[in-house]
């Protein structure tokens, strides 16, 4: 697992990786009968300048953490340190950090200028400052003509660049973000996804992002930490957590996943027995005897009986526009599916029923602990 | 269609009921209301229309007096009683939550409960010790009283507006730098007043209507306006009466017109 980022790993030549928020056998638990652990002790780096997303089924503990940093819940036990400064000690608005919240908590009574500008005057600065600054922050979101609306009167898209504006206005050092593009529709979604990495891009404020949706977390983030029940199960860049997920929890949250039962054959573990009989060379079982073997459908590929490395018989065949998903029931039981992408020269040459091979490269599967 | 669901409209004498109910809650007030434009002297008996009752009312000294004087103890007793009703709202709904919680909001609604003539004994007897030991009889007493019994009438209105707020708005605020009394200032109080005006008004209302307390706790020449007219109605009953009542008809209902369009604007 590569614990930096792709810009730290660049670190030889001299890169400076700070370290931005820093949390040690962090714990948060709720008292009631029984008591709630929303967070079991987890430790998390993030660094400075890095879009980091903590990624997960809602009440796995990500929004937790996230309440945390901005000082609205206290923990239960363990440290939490902004650039090697504790902020146990520090209520919410001495903390040099912002949140753009959920459901963005623009302040009703004001125009979208004065919200914008709020966070500045509260720090009091001088008006032409906050002026400047607002004006700047509308044209970073491209709001420049809405300054005198009231928020009422305004889009949810629009909303939500306001209350984007209004959290990178005073120039935090680290922006939280909790699952703010939840409720856009699809397409302004996409465009925020890219809007967002621009914005952070462009200010250089670490960027701790909270989604339970694992493309927007792959297409965005620097790194991300996948988390269940209180706890990270990895932290990665995207195509680590992708390719290389370490256990059976991250593969199945993050895309989609063939499970497959195999048996390790040699004493190293590279060699594995698949049900089929057949063997093939992987880097490495994390344990010896049964182990599961995690293939992406996108990786593998319909082909005959013979040349597979598993058999089955063709089951349904859906088209779903820019690619098509092949379901097979193998011969042990287990439903497998296969996606294959469309396009002007590609052709199927099996039909439901057609008994067929499943291949796939043996470096693209992962074995993991059964 | 032969079972239809219960529909209590369709019962028999459902409309005569309903007709009678409203006859009986609005034709004394119609009939008061009608007879305080009456030219003679009689309560009952009409004779012609007239403003005479109302001109008479306006230059009468009593009543001028006893009017400013509940004026003045309805500022102050909806005043005081609006401010510490904001503090026990506050302090009941963004605490955590504490033990004896519900203690403390029977509490702070016990004039509700109490029987106001119980109150009424209660204060008569502790403010005569009070009298007695300073010697002060002004207007204080009556303040006092009147600011405690119309401390749930404000405070009801004012929770409810709290509690529907969006917490969240509070702690963007927080997130923003503010302290918690900037946080306040800007942020929460600007959205209550709609809570605030509304429980000030019903405060105000309440106190400018009480007689059980007011008649028990007043020294003497410190009638107010209901407790003038109940003194009036023991001698000569005149229209005058009919025409004070509408006028204080008149101010309620425009107090209550004022509370539900505030309430309509909540969002």
């Amino acid at each position: 697992m590569r614990l930096l980022p792709r810009r730290a790993s660049l670190s030889i030549g001299g890169w400076c990786v700070t370290t931005a928020i820093s949390a040690r056998n962090l714990r948060k638990t709720y008292p009631g009968q029984p008591p709630v652990h929303a967070l079991g002790g987890i430790d998390l780096d993030i660094l400075d300048n890095e879009f980091f997303t903590l990624l997960g089924p809602s009440g796995c503990g990500k929004t937790t953490i996230l309440r945390l940093i901005a000082g609205f819940e206290h923990p239960t036990s363990g440290t939490l340190e902004m650039f090697g400064t504790s902020l146990l000690d520090a209520p919410p608005h001495k903390r040099q950090i912002n949140t753009v919240f959920q459901n963005y908590a623009l302040f009703p009574h004001m125009t979208v200028a004065q919200n914008i500008g709020f966070g500045l005057e509260m720090l009091g600065r001088p008006r032409a400052e906050i002026n400047a600054a607002v004006e700047e922050m509308m044209a970073l979101v491209q709001m420049t003509q809405m300054a005198d609306r009231q928020t009422s009167q305004i889009s949810g898209g629009q909303q939500q660049r306001v209350a984007l504006a209004r959290a990178l206005a005073p120039k935090p050092k680290v922006l939280l973000l909790d699952e703010p593009l939840s409720a856009l529709d699809f397409k302004l979604r996409k465009a925020m996804q890219l809007e967002l990495k621009r914005l952070q891009t462009e200010t250089g404020i670490t960027f701790i992002f909270v989604t339970h949706d694992q493309e927007e977390a792959l297409t965005m983030s620097d790194r991300i930490a996948v988390m269940s029940d209180g706890a990270i199960r990895q932290i990665g860049g995207p195509r680590d957590i992708y390719d290389h997920p370490s256990d059976r929890f991250v593969a199945d949250f993050i895309g989609d996943t063939n499970f497959l039962s195999a048996e390790t054959v040699s004493a190293d573990g590279t060699t594995i027995r698949l049900s089929s009989g057949k063997e093939i060379t992987v880097s490495g079982a994390p344990v010896q005897g049964k182990v599961s073997l995690a293939v992406r459908p996108e990786y593998a590929r319909l082909t005959t009986e013979e040349a597979g490395l598993l058999s089955g018989t063709l089951g349904e065949v859906v088209y779903f526009g820019t690619d098509t998903h092949f379901h097979v029931a193998l011969d042990d039981g287990t439903a497998f599916v296969l996606r294959q992408q469309n396009g002007p020269d590609v052709t199927v040459a099996f039909a439901t029923g057609d008994r067929v091979g499943v291949h796939f490269p043996p470096a693209t599967a992962q074995v993991l602990r059964d | 269609m032969a079972d239809r669901a219960f529909d209590i409209r369709k019962q028999t004498g459902f409309t005569g009921i309903a007709i009678a109910c409203f006859v009986m809650l609005y034709m004394p007030i119609i009939l008061l209301v009608v007879y305080s434009f009456n030219a003679g002297t009689s309560i009952a008996i009409w004779e012609g229309f007239s403003w005479r009752w109302y001109t008479s009312a306006w230059a009468n000294e009593q009543v001028q007096e006893a009017t400013f004087r509940s004026l003045v103890i309805a500022v102050w007793a909806s005043g005081i009683s609006t401010t510490v009703a904001v503090l026990a709202a506050l302090a009941t709904t963004r605490t955590r939550k504490f033990k004896g919680q519900t203690t403390v909001f029977a509490m702070i609604n016990q004039p509700l409960m109490v029987p106001e003539i119980v109150t009424a004994v209660a204060l008569l007897i502790f403010f005569a010790m009070i009298k007695v030991a300073t010697g002060y009889t002004g207007l204080f007493y009556l303040i006092i009283a009147h600011s405690a019994f119309c401390i749930p009438f404000a405070y009801l209105p004012i929770r409810a507006r709290l509690q529907g707020m969006d917490l969240t708005l509070e702690q963007a605020a927080a997130d923003l730098y503010a302290t918690p009394f900037q946080a306040f200032r800007r942020i929460t109080l600007p959205q209550l007043w709609p809570g605030i005006l509304a429980g000030a008004m019903l405060a105000f209302v309440i106190s400018l209507d009480d007689v059980v307390i007011t008649e028990f706790v007043k020294s003497a020449g410190q009638d107010t306006l209901p407790t003038y007219m109940l003194g009036q109605l023991r001698r000569v009953v005149t229209p005058e009466i009919n025409a004070i009542s509408t006028a204080l008809l008149g101010i309620s209902v425009t107090m209550v017109i004022a509370f539900t369009l505030l309430s309509k604007f909540r969002n």
